[in-house]
């Protein structure tokens, strides 16, 4: 009995594989966009990240595919999620689009530029062939990509987690200033009136320091 | 074996919806999803290139692993900048008229 050859059945289905989840992929990154309830599109973005997980599979990336489902679908989409939560405003549906139609012309219009110009280039430009082959053999061998990335590039590591981390700390420090700036001056209910009332007292003492300045000059 | 300029063009499309998002939305938190979009877009497209391209394997695996870190930091700073945003303006509203002197 001869053994069945399953590659070119899998070389067949590569293609439908690539078209059904692209189709998905487009439909969800739509929906994350133009969904009305917030909530919901927070949801269908995080889906998304996961079947762009797919694409990665499929692209015989695993580790790059785990990344994404670990930070995009497990972090930012709970991220975004906790953005909806902390402000209710988000959740009004009359902010989705600008009212005026010549500026949403506009915007459709340099999106659209992007995506035919750049289709274009995709499909013209003779990428797969203008790279250089003979280089280093292809490879998903994580250890020699952690060994890659950490003895030859380490240094690049090392400035990203620095960014990561001025970003992250930058982050809390500017909350952390926002909150010491209204608690100096939350006083009435909105705190606008607070800042009045100190701009007036402010004013007040400086009137006062100016006359007791012309009462020491007339002295 | 799918063609690299199918990837391309899926990525270049989500790309173009991501801008479409950022460019018509006022929502905050939309637009910080069309910037998203965007960067999985640039993601699917370095991956494919990687696949495609022996030279570029290492380097676009690399490169993505960073970028996707990148993303997890500025998407937490994005946060930030809504809440304080929202806190000063009492809106996520980005196309209303801001008085450049605060409230």
């Amino acid at each position: 009995m001869q053994p069945v050859e399953v590659q070119p059945f899998l070389d067949a289905i590569e293609p439908i594989e690539f078209l059904l989840i692209a189709a998905i992929v487009l439909v969800l990154a739509y929906l994350a966009l133009e969904y009305k309830e917030i909530v919901y599109a927070a949801f269908f973005f995080g889906f998304m990240a996961s079947f762009v997980a797919g694409l990665f599979l499929l692209l015989e990336a695993p580790f790059v595919a785990g990344m994404q489902i670990a930070v995009y679908t497990g972090g930012i989409s709970a991220l975004i999620i906790f953005a909806v939560l902390l402000l209710p405003r988000a959740q009004d549906s009359s902010l989705e689009s600008f009212t005026s139609p010549q500026k949403r012309r506009v915007g459709f219009l340099i999106a659209a530029m992007v995506m035919v110009l750049s289709g274009l280039l995709a499909f013209i430009f003779p990428w797969a062939e203008s790279f250089d082959v003979g280089f280093v053999e292809i490879s998903n061998d994580l250890g020699a990509l952690a060994a890659w990335l950490w003895t030859e590039h380490g240094i690049y590591v090392q400035m990203i987690a620095l960014i990561m981390v001025t970003s992250l700390v930058g982050a809390i420090a500017l909350l952390k200033l926002d909150r010491a700036e209204q608690l100096a001056s939350v006083q009435g209910e909105f705190g606008v009136e607070a800042d009045i009332e100190l701009e007036e007292t402010e004013d007040a003492v400086e009137g006062n320091a100016a006359m007791d300045e012309t009462e020491e000059v007339d002295d | 074996m799918v063609p690299l300029s199918w990837y391309l063009i899926l990525s270049f499309m989500m790309i173009g919806l991501g801008a479409y998002g950022m460019m018509v939305k006022r929502n905050l938190i939309r637009i910080l999803i069309g910037a998203e979009i965007m960067g999985n877009g640039v993601n699917i497209a370095l991956v494919a290139m990687a696949l495609y391209s022996p030279s570029f394997s290492f380097t676009a695996q690399g490169l993505i692993i960073l970028v996707i870190s990148v993303a997890a930091a500025h998407t937490a700073l994005a946060l930030v900048l809504m809440l304080m945003y929202n806190r000063r303006y009492h809106t996520v509203d980005l196309g209303r008229t801001i008085d450049t002197e605060g409230p």
